[in-house]
């Protein structure tokens, strides 16, 4: 769920043309979170981006850092000094990382929501922040009314992400 | 391939498989909307929502829908692409075609191509969709693997494959109520509202001997897919598999 609205946000803004995903098209890039089981990658290909947690597949980057750390990131911390401080590890090409990294900034998500299910937050708190997401969302969009039935309908149905997603992996 | 396959319970000829679901599909058309709402109680329209939004398909994509049948994922995918994109709704029945073809007309959308076609060989060059989907189809198709290589085949590098197919619950409340509600409730309904029990005893019956969630990712991963993830949803009742080509 948290996976689907990241991926919507940011696939709505490179079909505005608010982000240009060409640096990074046919990279995959992955985040492991130390402290919690999550795994988030990033697939950039044909023009769009799919997030996905369930893979076996090398990366082309891997970037490891604690949650804290993950939430300063995407408040505008700067990814050398973060380096620099040895708070981030990061397999492969940095350049590519600092290109993630500076698209996942201007994303406008709650990314305390796509760690929530993993820290314990209560089911009605999640809905809510979900919902507000979706409507940041709506705003923006040409067909408000698709986003937010869109965004309803994932909430009625409750997806659920692969359960097995670290399957294989260690 | 073997020379015999399942149709539900049963174990039939491979080759007698594909004219028996054909007897299924020509049966249930016409009622085969009104169906789905009774038997899902609307929900498949929200399983269909869900994953038209999360194909990422976008304007002057080009999707091929399979297994289409009255066309519902045809019509959201015809708004998403755009009059710069292209979609092609395909069924190897021709009944369900036509009740497509009609729905489309009905609603008014054009711009859509109807094709009939067998899954297990698309009539399609290499490497030219965007998206591939097909919701509430594969488990009707006889050889499963052949169909997902075919459609890893005709998909673009970094197109997307969307299985969209019932599947198994891990809660064991759920699990009861949905067995009692599928071998019980829903031949009952089908005989009412469409005449026709065995075509809904044939539903439940495929279900149980359509690959689980794990499975069936293996065989997308198998097929050639880089990466392919599923989401459940209602439960597990239904799942979401996406396949990414790399």
């Amino acid at each position: 769920m948290q996976h689907f609205a990241l991926e919507q946000a940011l696939n709505y803004l490179i079909q505005t043309g608010e982000i240009d995903l060409k640096p990074l098209d046919n990279k995959t890039i992955r985040f492991s979170l130390q402290d919690l089981p999550l795994d988030v990658n990033f697939v950039c290909t044909n023009d769009r981006i799919f997030v996905i947690s369930d893979t076996n597949r090398n990366s082309d980057v891997d970037i490891s850092l604690g949650a804290s750390v993950f939430f300063a990131l995407f408040k505008g911390e700067d990814l050398t000094d973060l380096l620099r401080q040895d708070k981030i590890v990061i397999h492969g090409d940095v350049k590519t990382a600092q290109l993630l990294v500076d698209l996942l900034q201007t994303v406008d998500i709650d990314l305390e929501e796509v760690l929530s299910q993993y820290t314990g937050d209560i089911v009605a708190h999640k809905a809510g922040k979900i919902a507000k997401n979706f409507k940041k969302i709506a705003q923006k969009s040409s067909n408000p009314l698709d986003a937010i039935k869109d965004g309803l309908s994932a909430l009625l149905i409750t997806p659920t992400v692969s359960k097995l997603y670290k399957k294989d992996r260690h | 391939m073997n020379n015999t396959t399942h149709f539900g319970f049963k174990d039939v000829a491979t080759e007698d498989k594909q004219n028996l679901v054909k007897g299924v599909f020509d049966s249930v058309a016409s009622k085969y909307d009104l169906m789905n709402d009774v038997l899902s109680f609307g929900a498949h329209r929200l399983w269909k929502r869900y994953t038209i939004a999360s194909s990422n398909v976008k304007i002057g994509d080009k999707v091929l829908d399979i297994a289409g049948g009255t066309g519902d994922l045809a019509i959201s995918f015809r708004k998403k692409v755009g009059e710069s994109g292209h979609v092609i709704l395909s069924d190897i029945n021709a009944a369900m075609l036509g009740e497509g073809r009609k729905n489309l007309i009905n609603k008014g959308v054009f711009g859509v191509d109807f094709v009939q076609l067998n899954a297990q060989c698309l009539p399609f060059a290499d490497n030219s969709f965007d998206c591939v989907s097909i919701a509430f189809g594969l488990r009707n198709v006889t050889d499963k693997d052949q169909a997902l290589s075919e459609m890893y085949r005709i998909l673009k590098p970094g197109g997307c494959l969307l299985i969209l197919e019932f599947s198994k619950t891990d809660s064991e409340f759920l699990k009861k109520f949905y067995d009692f509600y599928s071998f019980n409730v829903m031949p009952t309904l089908g005989e009412i509202i469409a005449d026709d029990k065995e075509s809904y005893q044939y539903l439940a019956e495929s279900i149980r001997k359509h690959p689980d969630q794990e499975t069936l990712k293996d065989m997308v991963l198998n097929a050639g897919f880089g990466f392919c993830e599923y989401h459940n949803l209602s439960g597990g009742i239904v799942a979401l598999h996406k396949g990414i080509k790399v």
